[in-house]
């Protein structure tokens, strides 16, 4: 096991590199004239040898690849310069706005699993009967509604319609936190319930069940017993895949909520070219999302032995 | 187990969440909700002597100025009580007795001129309007010497960089979060880019502070700053949406208060661009854009329509000079005149093949303006012009890049209740991205500059606006009302013509 | 216990030929969307970009079935034109991604080698994206625009599509009929167009028609962020976007474009899931 991490925190580096690069490289070539822009911004007009002495100040005047590098040891030790628009500090912005994030993040993927898995199983066992086509149709449903519109309509309904919660972001957090968490919830506990089903009917299906079952093991304990553990793991294989796409997924939900977390600070960033913003935003999320999905990797590793045996499949 | 855990936390928070918002009845809070608050406009923070920031200094009732505008835009005393020029290069002012900063320290001329002197050396606009030389500073008497005749300097005076803050106290923090120490009502515990924590200030020199804690929220959506004023989670607004007033009218529970101000939506064509340099297209424009319509369809009657530089509250406003009206057959015909014609029947007007299509550059944090925009590109196809819309946040590089044929976009034309400000800035100045040139403009602009009689001033500021509509290199559409909304149960808050004080000593809640 | 075996697969027959109905049902549903999007200008009641402020903002009536926005533009008239954008451009996003990264996955496949693994490892790179930030991040640097967020989008899409298409292509390399057509001296165009495409076509289709739901929602999420396409033109996510702010006053103006790409996605999912079902019956129940 222990060698089988290292091996997969060495496959991370150029994979890291890899999406550093690339988040710095395209801002590169978008935001060529930044400082200019930033001035603009400021509202000052300046002189071309102002500029100029910026852009030396920036280190905007070096080669590029001396400039990646410097960026790049300045993401490991927290130095990503300053915003453009609020002339802050890059990392502290981010580090500020990222548990905002973690915690919609967090709680919609409990949701998800409160809804998603109890259904999932519920819509395998009553394959086929009611409950199971009307499992099936509301995951359809969820499943075409795109989150910005499941937002409105939530905020139509309950906020201004029934008058129950907050439309946005207030000192209450738990309140806050309800239609945000509801949205996000809703379009991936849709898709998760499809995909319990599914393993558990695999799960279902498969010998031992139907052994146990012909040595009169009662229905419920084989399913709380064997088929939950066995359906556990493409669970958490969903959940952490669920994590990586919340991350980016909030960005519209944090906009329309006035969530003061990360994806909101990206849009904004971008409606502003706001650069290093968006730079740092990018490359840290594809980091976390790398993480996560190391972890996943790691778990499912260390839960299923077949995996472990069958090579590195992963 | 694990599950359950989280369960019980979760349930924790919730109930700590709902007790947490029971306020003690004895104290007054207000929470006011804003969209005029952000660091993307350049006013977050309270550093008076930092772009923007001392609109949010003045407006929430923490810095103040020497002088302040009253409702007709004239020059009231406030800090100061009164002036007196020496001569055209040096003025006096008296200060108020008994004023303090919330840092303890007394306001006296030594306080103040420490506080100008940063505000020139630091502040980008505020050294070319001031043209201070040196201040001298003597008890409560203040004595500025400029280093050209500057007639405007009063007027000046009471623009928000010019709040008197304390600088022995200084500024502390930077940009969107940097505090400082006022004369003002409140005084601010803590400020962050989207959010200003205000507490009342006990010494207040003007009497007894009603309300004791506010709090001022920023607002990027002005969707969301509306749903919260109907939940009650803010209890005033400023930027509310014209789409939304039909909530508030006619309605017991809440208090609109409104008031023309000289924010302008105007748009200025590109002498450098060849189809703009005919004098008949520019007209053709602005004959084919239904003014009224606009300001009350789509603005909802928040908008007034305009015809020149000022609102109609100015003595040298609106109805002193005089515009092309809407008129879409005469546009039609004088594109006619001018040779655009439908040759190849595509709706659209061209000249030698060549299609009239218009870049219109706009920008969207105003909300009207791109409202603006998509009303003005069907009206004006209606005579055969095509309008291609750019609106981008970006707007600046394309309009200092010239990449534009009309740039609309909108801006207090008179901050300190004097007309030299736009000339100066927009007209002949850094702001005239349309290149417009014109001999007797500048000159005129020049002598306004130098004049201090009043009524001389306002002469002049009615003939400048006349040569720049006579030219039609300017097209003033509409000016704002500045609106806010606040429940019923909340009284002093009123809206001003110059988009400044909201915050003040007045403010009560019943 | 012949009879009983015959039973099954009649029943399987039945069963097939009822996935077909529903197949082409789900079919003709989809092609009369694509014919509404290609003709919508022709079938619209009102000029969809002619503004008349006197009947701003109505409410749903008879004339105006879907009400009018605030410039008193036909609602109607407005989202069965968005139909053309918002379908075609995921269509061709769709298409884009599906071609480019079937093609790229195969050649992986084919070739093997450094080719193989620098390709592989370049969809490694996106694929460690989070999704939708990479599309922001693109959308922002290119700015507004259609055409830039399809760029955006299939920047993040390909690999997807490459991973399967490798997956499948080193399947059908391997096989033994494959060694055969090998050694009987076809063309190397003409294994991969004979023996390999037709053999990969089917769970390519299936993906790609799967993710053509997945797509139109993020497009629409783009353009609601206001990175989608350019007023006044109409498109479902920038018209939902457009009415947010009058959810109290004129919820006609997002509900009636929010419904479009509702059962828009709706339909594509669904003929994407009875394509599967079809293809693959083992996967029915999934």
């Amino acid at each position: 096991m222990g060698k089988y991490i290292v091996k997969r925190l060495f496959q991370l580096i150029p994979i890291l590199i890899g999406i550093t690069f690339l988040s710095f490289a395209m801002m590169r070539l978008a935001g060529g004239d930044a400082v200019t822009y930033m001035y603009e911004n400021a509202g000052v007009a300046v002189s071309q040898e102002i500029i100029d002495q910026a852009k030396a100040e920036y280190g905007l005047d070096q080669p590029f690849l001396v400039q990646y590098v410097k960026w790049f040891a300045g993401m490991v030790t927290g130095d990503m310069g300053t915003s453009y628009v609020s002339h802050r500090d890059v990392y502290e912005t981010f580090i500020s706005k990222l548990p905002a994030t973690i915690l919609l993040t967090v709680t919609s993927v409990l949701l998800t699993v409160l809804i998603a898995v109890p259904l999932g199983i519920l819509s395998a066992i009553k394959q086929n009967k009611w409950t199971d086509y009307l499992i099936r149709f509301l995951s359809f449903i969820g499943n075409s509604m795109p989150n910005f519109f499941a937002a409105l309509v939530l905020i139509y309904f309950l906020s201004i319609k029934m008058n129950l919660l907050p439309v946005i972001t207030n000192d209450n957090v738990a309140q806050s936190l309800v239609l945000p968490t509801l949205t996000l919830a809703i379009s991936m506990a849709a898709k998760y319930t499809r995909q319990v089903r599914a393993a558990v009917l695999e799960e279902l299906g498969k010998e031992y069940v139907t052994g146990a079952r012909a040595r009169g093991i009662k229905g419920r304990v084989i399913i709380w017993k064997s088929v939950m553990k066995a359906s556990m793991l493409t669970i958490i294989t969903l959940l952490a895949l669920s994590i990586g796409s919340l991350l980016g997924g909030t960005t519209i939900v944090e906009t329309i909520f006035m969530w003061d977390g990360v994806g909101k600070m990206a849009v904004d960033a971008i409606t502003m070219r706001d650069y290093p913003i968006i730079q740092a935003y990018v490359a840290w999320m594809a980091v976390i999302y790398v993480l996560v999905n190391l972890v996943t990797d790691l778990i499912y590793h260390y839960l299923d032995p077949r995996v472990r045996l069958g090579g590195e499949g992963t | 187990m694990k599950k359950k855990l989280i369960a019980a936390m979760l349930s924790c928070a919730v109930v700590l969440g709902i007790t947490g918002f029971t306020v003690s009845a004895e104290e007054k809070t207000f929470v006011y909700g804003t969209t005029g608050y952000s660091e993307e406009m350049g006013d977050a923070g309270l550093n008076p002597h930092d772009n923007y920031s001392g609109w949010s200094a003045l407006r929430y009732g923490v810095g103040e100025t020497l002088f302040k505008y009253n409702d007709n835009m004239e020059v009231e005393p406030w800090l100061a009580t009164e002036y007196e020029f020496v001569d055209d290069n040096t003025v006096k002012i008296t200060l108020r007795e008994g004023v303090q900063f919330s840092s303890g320290r007394t306001m006296d001329a030594q306080a103040v001129k420490e506080c100008l002197e940063d505000l020139i050396a630091v502040h980008d606009r505020a050294p070319s309007d001031l043209k201070i030389e040196s201040i001298e500073a003597e008890g409560l008497t203040l004595t500025i010497h400029t280093a050209e005749p500057c007639p405007a300097i009063i007027n000046y005076l009471g623009d928000p960089y010019g709040a008197i803050i304390d600088m022995e106290y200084g500024i502390q923090g930077e940009g969107g979060s940097a505090n400082v120490a006022g004369t003002g009502p409140y005084v601010a515990t803590e400020v962050t880019p989207t959010q200003i924590t205000l507490v009342k200030n006990e010494n207040y020199w003007g009497g007894e502070v009603k309300v004791d804690n506010v709090i001022v929220k920023s607002f990027s959506d002005a969707g969301s700053l509306c749903a919260s004023l109907q939940t009650g989670d803010i209890q005033g607004t400023y930027g509310l949406q014209y789409d939304n007033y039909p909530l508030f009218e006619n309605n017991p529970d809440y208090t609109i208060n409104s008031m023309p101000t000289s924010r302008c939506f105007f748009g200025q064509f590109n002498m450098d661009s060849e189809i703009m340099q005919d004098i008949n297209v520019r007209k053709a424009i602005e004959m084919g854009i239904d003014k009224e319509s606009f300001c009350t369809v789509l603005a909802n009657g928040r908008c007034v329509p305009a015809v020149g530089v000022f609102p109609g509250s100015f003595s040298y406003g609106n109805d002193a000079v005089t515009a092309p009206s809407y008129d879409p057959e005469g546009a039609k015909a004088l594109l006619e005149e001018a040779g655009w014609t439908d040759t190849d029947g595509d709706g659209y007007v061209d000249k030698d093949g060549q299609k009239l299509t218009i870049r219109w550059l706009t920008y969207p944090t105003r909300l009207e303006q791109p409202l603006l925009a998509t009303y003005a590109q069907d009206t004006l196809k209606q005579i055969g012009i095509e309008v291609d819309i750019n609106n981008t946040s970006d707007h600046r590089t394309y309009a200092a890049d010239g990449a534009f044929d009309l740039y609309v976009s909108s801006t207090t034309t008179a901050p300190t209740g004097d007309p030299e400000y736009f000339f100066t800035s927009t007209v002949v100045g850094a702001k005239n991205y349309g290149n417009y040139q014109n001999d007797e403009v500048t000159a005129l602009v020049e002598e306004l500059h130098q004049t201090f009689d009043k009524e001389k001033r306002g002469e002049l500021a009615i003939e400048l606006q006349q040569k720049i509509l006579d030219d039609c290199s300017f097209f003033f559409v509409a000016h704002l009302n500045m609106g806010i909304v606040t429940k019923s149960n909340v009284s002093g808050m009123a809206a001003h013509p110059c988009d400044y004080y909201e915050i003040t000593a007045d403010l009560d809640i019943q | 216990m012949i009879e009983e075996k015959q039973i099954t697969v009649r029943k399987q027959k039945i069963r097939r030929n009822h996935m077909k109905a529903k197949l082409i049902f789900f079919v003709v549903l989809t092609m009369l969307l694509i014919l509404t999007a290609l003709f919508a200008r022709a079938v619209c009641p009102y000029d969809p970009y002619e503004q008349n402020l006197l009947i701003a903002q109505k409410p749903p009536c008879p004339e105006h079935l879907f009400g009018t926005d605030r410039y008193g533009r036909d609602m109607l008239s407005r989202v069965l034109v968005g139909s053309t954008t918002s379908i075609f451009s995921t269509l061709l996003l769709v298409a884009i991604i599906t071609i480019l990264g079937t093609g790229i996955g195969i050649a992986c496949a084919w070739k093997g080698g450094i080719i193989d693994t620098v390709l592989m490892r370049i969809s490694d790179l996106f694929l460690a994206f989070p999704g939708l930030v990479f599309a922001l991040a693109v959308a922002g640097v290119l700015g507004g625009g259609v055409h830039n967020a399809i760029i955006a989008l299939a920047v993040i899409g390909w690999p997807k599509f490459a991973r399967l298409a490798r997956g499948l292509t080193l399947t059908q390399k391997n096989a033994p009929y494959m060694m055969a057509a090998k050694l009987s001296g076809s063309s190397t165009p003409k294994l991969l167009l004979k023996h390999v495409l037709p053999n990969i076509a089917g769970p390519v289709l299936v993906t790609s028609v799967l993710d053509i739901g997945t797509m139109m929602m993020e497009l629409a999420g783009l353009s609601f962020l206001g990175l989608g396409v350019k007023p006044p033109m109409a498109e479902w996510g920038s018209m939902i976007n457009e009415g947010r702010n009058m959810l109290q006053t004129a919820p006609w103006m997002v509900l009636a474009p929010g419904a479009a790409i509702f059962v828009t996605v709706m339909i594509f999912n669904l003929l994407g899931d009875t394509l599967r079902d079809y293809m693959d019956p083992k996967q029915r129940n999934k």
